[in-house]
C-alpha cells in the first residue's frame, strides 16, 4: 500500500497508453506483442508458445478473481485484461462471458480468470482499487460488483463511483460497502492492483478487454475487443 | 479553391463516374477485391498477434472471421456498418483511381485525396472499436489526453472522418475525369 493519490495510477495508465503508441501503425488496438507470444518472456518452447506458468500473464494467477477449476487443472484457461469502465468489456461481459460460464466454465473444461487495468476512463481506476478492496473480503461480492460496473456504466463517473459502490455492496452483498470504500481511498489494496498493472504492461495490454487463452498450460493466442465465444472456443479447441 | 460536393449536380456526377467506371469488369474487380483487402486490413490490424498465431497454426484459420463486422462481436451495429461503407468506398476511390491513372492524366489533387481517405479510413477502424484508449494515448503526446474519452461516439467519429474524406477523393477524382469519356461514355452530359 501507498499513500500516492490516484494520479500515481494515472500516471501508470498513461504509461501503459503509451505503450500501445506504437502499434498505431497497425491500427488503433492489438498491436502489443510484437512477438505475438503474448506472454511477455517468450521462454516457451520451440513454437515460441510460453507456458501458461510463465510471467506476466501468469503472474499471481492463483491469486486472481477466477471462475471454475485450478488454472493448472484444467484444459483451456481464458485471463481476461478488463476495465469497468470501458464499453467493449461491458459488450464482452454481457455477450460472451455467460457463454463461456455455461459452456466452458460450468462443465469443468476452463476457467475464466479476470485481471483489472485501468484504461478508458478515470472512474474506472478508483473501481478498480473497490474491487480488490472487495476480493479481499469475499469473492462472490467481487464478481457482483464486477457485473454491477458493468450494468450500470453509464451511470457511473469519477465523482460517484465509489459513492454507488458502497451503496451496492452494503444492500446487495454481506460486504461492508463502507469499509471497502474506505480502503479504496487509502489504496489498502494497491498492491494487487499494481500487480495486474505490471503484468498488462509487461504484456503489452494496450486496450481493452484483451483475452489471453491458453490450452493444456500452453499459450495458444491473445485477442483484444469484445471477441465472441465462438472465436474463445475455436482458439481453445474445446 | 477546394472544391466541394455541394450541389446535386456533383453527387450526381459521382455516381455516374462510379457507375461507369464500375461497369467495366476489370475495374468492378478491382473495387471489390480493394474493398475486402480494406475491410480485413482494417480488421486484422487490430489484432496482429492473433493474426500471426494463426498463420502459426495454433489457431483454427476460421476463428479470422469472427473478428468481422456482422460475424463476431467486436463491433456494434454502427460502428460495423461505417466499417464496411468505409471499406466499399475505398474500393470504389482505389477502382477510380486505377482508372485515372491508366486512362487519363491523374490530378495531384485527386490522388492526394485518395491517399488522405485510406489513411484515414485505416485510422478510424481502429479507432471504432476501443480506440478511445490507444486513440487517448497518442493525443497525450499533444498534451490532449482524455480528450478522445470526450467523444461522445467513443472514436467513431474518425471513421466519420474517413467516410468525409473517401468522399472528397471521389468528388476530386470525378471532377478531374470530368470532360473525358469513360468506355466511350462522356463523364459529365451537362458539359
Amino acid at each position: 500500500m501507498t499513500d500516492d493519490s490516484f494520479l500515481t495510477g494515472r500516471t501508470t495508465r498513461r504509461t501503459v497508453l503509451a505503450g500501445g503508441v506504437s502499434a498505431l501503425g497497425a491500427g488503433c488496438l492489438g498491436g502489443g506483442g510484437s512477438d505475438g507470444s503474448g506472454g511477455g518472456s517468450g521462454s516457451g518452447g520451440d513454437d515460441g508458445a510460453p507456458p501458461l506458468a510463465d510471467p506476466p500473464v501468469g503472474t499471481n494467477l492463483a491469486t486472481q478473481p477466477r471462475l471454475g477449476p485450478d488454472p493448472a487443472e484444467v484444459r483451456g484457461v481464458v485471463v481476461a485484461f478488463e476495465d469497468p469502465s470501458c464499453p467493449r468489456c461491458a459488450t464482452f461481459e454481457e455477450e460472451t462471458v455467460p457463454k463461456i460460464r455455461s459452456e466452458l466454465v460450468d462443465p469443468g473444461d476452463a476457467a475464466l480468470v479476470v485481471r483489472t487495468v485501468p484504461l478508458v476512463y478515470p472512474w474506472g481506476e478508483p473501481a478498480i482499487q473497490a474491487l480488490e478492496a472487495t476480493y479481499a473480503r469475499d469473492a462472490d461480492a467481487f464478481w457482483a460488483l464486477f457485473a454491477h460496473y458493468f450494468d450500470e456504466q453509464d451511470a457511473f463517473d469519477t465523482g460517484n463511483v465509489l459513492e454507488r459502490t458502497e451503496t451496492f455492496l452494503t444492500a446487495e452483498t454481506t460486504v461492508d460497502g463502507a469499509a471497502v470504500v474506505a480502503d479504496a481511498e487509502s489504496k489498502a489494496y494497491d498492491d494487487a492492483v499494481q500487480t495486474d498493472l505490471a503484468a498488462a504492461e509487461a504484456a503489452d495490454v494496450s486496450g481493452t478487454p484483451t483475452v489471453f487463452l491458453f490450452r493444456d498450460g500452453e499459450y495458444r493466442t491473445r485477442v483484444t475487443g469484445s471477441v465472441s465465444f465462438e472465436l474463445v472456443r475455436q482458439s481453445l479447441g474445446l | 479553391m477546394i472544391s466541394l460536393p455541394t450541389r446535386v449536380a456533383d453527387w450526381r456526377l459521382m455516381g455516374r463516374t462510379a457507375r461507369l467506371v464500375l461497369g467495366g469488369p476489370v475495374y468492378a474487380l478491382v473495387a471489390a477485391v480493394a474493398a475486402a483487402v480494406a475491410l480485413t486490413g482494417f480488421v486484422l490490424s487490430q489484432n496482429l498477434p492473433f493474426t500471426g498465431d494463426v498463420l502459426a497454426g495454433r489457431v483454427p484459420a476460421a476463428a479470422l472471421l469472427q473478428l468481422f463486422p456482422f460475424v463476431g462481436i467486436s463491433y456494434g451495429p454502427l460502428t460495423g456498418s461505417v466499417l464496411i461503407l468505409v471499406s466499399l468506398l475505398v474500393g470504389v476511390d482505389i477502382a477510380l483511381v486505377a482508372y485515372h491513372v491508366r486512362e487519363h492524366r491523374l490530378s495531384a489533387e485527386g490522388g492526394g485525396g485518395s491517399i488522405v481517405g485510406v489513411l484515414l479510413g485505416t485510422l478510424g477502424a481502429g479507432c471504432a472499436a476501443c480506440g478511445s484508449a490507444i486513440l487517448a494515448g497518442v493525443l497525450s503526446l499533444v498534451g490532449a489526453a482524455g480528450l478522445v474519452t470526450l467523444l461522445p461516439l467513443d472514436g467513431l467519429e474518425f471513421a466519420l472522418l474517413a467516410l468525409v474524406a473517401l468522399v472528397l477523393s471521389i468528388h476530386w477524382l470525378a471532377d478531374g475525369m470530368r470532360g473525358g469519356e469513360i468506355r466511350g461514355c462522356p463523364v459529365d452530359l451537362q458539359k
